[in-house]
């Protein structure tokens, strides 16, 4: 297993290296000058040539891609063009927010759809099993945007129970300041004892955490139902009932173990499409997360930027990847890793 | 149904329903919490202000190189020696106290104002104005071109600055200038590198100074205990500035008095809002116009009787009344409405596509019989509408218009491009000045250029160059001659049509009712002085 894992982080980093290579190459073939973006609209050609030479445009496109690269061996990503600021300080500020939000979505739309999978796949064709297919084909299909603006409609201005928008209260923060941190909120101010703070997160994270959980839960439920129906008809499902097994052993131990296995790759993969499309969600609900950061960068040609998160989530689609297939064989003894 | 898969069903539903209960509750605590911040606050919470901004706010941390958003936060962070006020056109002493210049104009003299310490500690004396003009010259960032009749500073004490020019300029506006004229403390860029401003850190001497910045999050100011006006009298203890860019998203945080102001919304939430009881609109001319460069130097608009047709064949009232919902007025020349030099007596093209018809025929053009493209800024909804009317009008005329949509770089390399035949025939561009001095306008847009830069109709008239270089100077000694000078430019330019003047737009702000103390300052787009700004 030790071999297989090695081999694949070796595969990896080859898949990243060509990832950077076609990045780098796409952000800088298409029609802009990022030395002109960089100096604002109005600059005059003697202000845009020497911002051309700070920011090294003016070297050939290998070498700007091997300084580059050599950069990003020592950690540096370049400097945003349209932050001004280093991309990685922006994406260490951007980072948390999505990742923050995005666990949250993710932990909801497990704790929703596997429950709501097993009950629809226990009482097939039952009002429960109706019941389940109308929340979770219409959690699929309703546009993210749209449900954000709904869902802000009802909780925020018709109930008034839920805040419209923002990561936390602006009033909260600034009386009872967070020290820095992780610059996961929840944690931090969990870790803290920052016990107002820590409420204002958990009711600013609700929205756009049940917005964000809505396409996956309704995934899974429907993934978890149709595995387990599938393994509802195994023999040894059907031996387990012989023997007189309690249903609840069954379903759990034997059924939903053995229908995990391919809900959890479509979890692992959703959670790292999220982090990079986020931007919707983020913002209806001004959440100055990285979907944001990612959109803004692509609009205004910000190489470097786009360049951060491309890595950063490529880096990160692959790791799971390969916890995800190492996961796969702890749950299911017939997958061999080799 | 088994008695083990009955109760098993029981406990997921339990389960399910548990979750959801304990989302709403342990949320509902908060988000009373969470609500209402902006008016609501417990007494003994400070007060505190908000502002609603479309973009990020800072952008440049540079005072030298300032010039784009960041003017928002920068113009409360930072002062200059003057400030203007356009619809008085008087100016105020900020951090000079009395200036003066020589008759001939080559010779300003500020006296500053005394006991004006930096954030940092330092006192604001003349060797720190000098040095803050120098870098920022210098450095030749952003604005800085402001300054360029400035040949050299000098200090007579400790709190008086001379600056010499090298040809008559009005420095008085260059000085109150909302880009490239702050003064800050230099002793600290001395001492840290020469990027410490660009990491974001400041030196100013405003009223509020930087708490706390988080890229892509809120910037917020806090009072700067010992500011030169003091603090006595009503005002916000710190200023928060919130970056919301879902239009939809701010207009309810307004409504829900968690923003006090919001500087730009689309028109259609500016309408929504309008029957809201705790939100105030208010409309102010802006220094910014929306204009139509007509390509001089290419066939068939190198004929003035061309131009002078499509002038007339603009749908000026429908473009204000539908795509502007009437926050703009028709341009009467280049100057927009509110800045000194617009000449409400110039001459105005109206709609009529009878005269253009007439005109067409005499440049020899009976049934049009041409296609021009034209380009604007991607992404300007307001622009894009106006570009299909316009185009629908044209075609009244035979005249094919082909619009092209494109980024602000790629619009702009097209119009710089070296060959003639390469640019486009009409070219779509707002204009705002960099300071309150029409020979922004003037200068910038229909000077003769050499080489191009924003001249986009390559207009080129040695009459018209000379009566604005001539208005230009007299402009520190004798602005009413200047202004003279500046309408008869006007009529050259409106005679020759190198560009069609669509509309002055408005600013539309919509803040709290009970935020009071503002007032719209168009010299300095979209900045609150929070320091005259108080909750009631």
């Amino acid at each position: 297993m030790w071999a297989y894992t090695l081999r694949r982080i070796a595969l990896g980093i080859v898949v990243l290296l060509g990832l950077t290579l076609v990045t780098f190459l796409i952000a800088r073939v298409v029609p802009s000058d990022p030395a002109a973006r960089w100096m604002g609209p109005r600059a005059t050609a003697e202000q845009i040539g020497a911002a051309r030479v700070k920011l090294g445009l003016d070297k050939p496109l290998y070498v700007q891609y091997l300084r580059y690269m050599a950069d990003m061996a020592r950690g540096d990503l370049g400097t945003s063009i349209r932050t001004h600021q280093p991309v990685r300080k922006d994406l260490a500020a951007m980072l948390p927010a999505t990742v923050e939000l995005v666990v949250v979505g993710m932990v909801l739309a497990v704790l929703v759809g596997i429950p709501l999978g097993v009950l629809s796949a226990m009482f097939r064709d039952s009002p429960m099993d109706h019941l389940g297919r109308v929340v979770s084909v219409t959690s699929v299909s309703l546009p993210t945007f749209w449900l954000a603006m709904i869902l802000q409609l009802v909780f925020f201005k018709s109930l008034g129970i839920l805040p419209l928008a923002d990561r936390v209260d602006s009033i909260i923060k600034l009386t009872y300041p967070l020290r820095p941190g992780t610059g996961f909120y929840l944690l931090d101010s969990l870790l803290q004892g920052n016990w107002p703070f820590f409420h204002s997160t958990l009711a600013h994270l609700m929205l756009p955490a049940v917005t964000l959980a809505a396409y996956p839960a309704g995934l899974v439920a429907r993934m978890i139902r149709s595995s387990m129906l599938e393994v509802y008809q195994e023999d040894y499902i059907r031996l387990g009932r012989a023997f007189g097994f309690s249903e609840s052993l069954i379903t759990f131990r034997y059924a939903l173990r053995n229908a995990l296995a391919p809900a959890l790759t479509v979890i692992a993969l959703t959670f790292a499409y999220s982090l990079g499309s986020t931007f919707l969600v983020e913002a209806v609900f001004n959440w100055p997360g990285m979907g944001k950061y990612a959109a803004d960068a692509v609009t205004t040609a910000d190489y470097p930027a786009i360049m951060g998160v491309t890595i950063f989530i490529a880096a990160l689609y692959v790791a799971l990847n390969i916890l995800v297939d190492i996961a796969q064989a702890v749950l299911d003894p017939r997958v061999q890793l080799s | 149904m088994s008695l083990h898969r009955r109760r098993l069903a029981v406990v997921l539903s339990l389960a399910l329903l548990v979750l959801s209960v304990a989302a709403a509750g342990c949320s509902q605590g908060a988000a009373n919490q969470g609500t209402g911040t902006g008016g609501n606050s417990a007494p003994s919470t400070p007060q505190i202000a908000f502002y609603g901004a479309t973009n990020d706010t800072m952008v440049f941390w540079d005072p030298s190189d300032s010039y784009s958003n960041e003017i928002i936060a920068m113009n409360n962070i930072y002062e200059r020696l003057l400030q203007y006020d356009p619809a008085t056109n008087q100016f105020t002493g900020v951090l000079a106290k009395e200036w003066q210049t020589s008759p001939d104009a080559l010779t300003w003299t500020f006296t500053l104002r005394e006991g004006v310490k930096f954030h940092s500690g330092n006192e604001m004396t003349a060797e720190a104005v000098k040095s803050s003009i120098e870098r920022t010259m210098k450095r030749g960032n952003g604005a800085a071109f402001i300054w360029e009749a400035v040949k050299s500073i000098e200090t007579d004490g400790k709190y008086k600055v001379i600056f010499h020019l090298s040809h008559p300029s009005p420095l008085d506006l260059v000085a109150a200038s909302g880009y490239a004229a702050f003064i800050f403390d230099p002793t600290v860029a001395q001492k840290n590198g020469e990027d410490w401003f660009s990491k974001g850190n400041e030196a100013g001497t405003g009223a509020y100074m930087l708490e706390s910045w988080q890229q892509g999050g809120d910037l917020v100011l806090k009072q700067f205990p010992d500011y030169w006006q003091g603090w006595s009298g009503k005002h916000f203890s710190k200023v928060v500035y919130k970056t919301v860019p879902e239009a939809a998203t701010k207009r309810q945080m307004l409504e829900a008095g968690q923003l006090d102001f919001v500087e730009m919304l689309p028109f259609e939430q500016v309408e929504a809002l309008k029957s809201s009881p705790n939100v105030t609109i208010t409309t102010t001319p802006s220094f910014q116009n929306l204009m139509a460069f007509f390509n001089t130097q290419k066939k068939p608009l190198d004929n003035v009787k061309v131009r002078q047709a499509l002038s007339y064949a603009f749908p000026y009232n429908v473009v204000v009344n539908d795509v502007m919902k009437n926050y703009a007025q028709q341009s009467r020349g280049p100057i927009p409405k509110g800045l000194w030099g617009h000449d409400d007596h110039l001459p105005q093209y109206t709609y009529d596509l009878d005269k253009a018809k007439q005109l067409l025929n005499d440049a020899g053009y009976p049934q049009g019989g041409f296609t021009l493209t034209m380009t604007y800024a991607s992404g300007d909804e307001n622009e894009r509408r106006m570009a299909e009317l316009y185009k629908a009008e044209l075609a009244k005329l035979g005249i094919t218009l082909e619009l092209k949509g494109m980024p602000w770089e790629a619009q702009w390399d097209q119009g710089k491009a070296t060959k003639p035949q390469d640019r486009q025939d009409i070219f779509v561009m707002y204009w705002w000045p960099d300071y309150a001095n029409p020979y922004s306008f003037l200068y910038s847009l229909f000077h003769t250029e050499d080489k191009v830069l924003f001249n986009l109709g390559y207009y080129s008239n040695p009459q018209y160059d000379q009566l604005i270089d001539k208005a230009n100077g007299l402009a520190a000694t004798d602005r009413q001659q200047a202004i003279q000078l500046y309408g008869q430019a006007q009529e050259l330019l409106l005679q020759d049509a190198p560009a069609l003047f669509m509309y002055d737009q408005e600013y539309v702000r919509a803040m709290r009712s009970n935020f009071k103390g503002y007032t719209d300052n168009p010299a300095y787009p979209n900045v609150v002085f929070f320091y005259n700004t108080y909750r009631e």
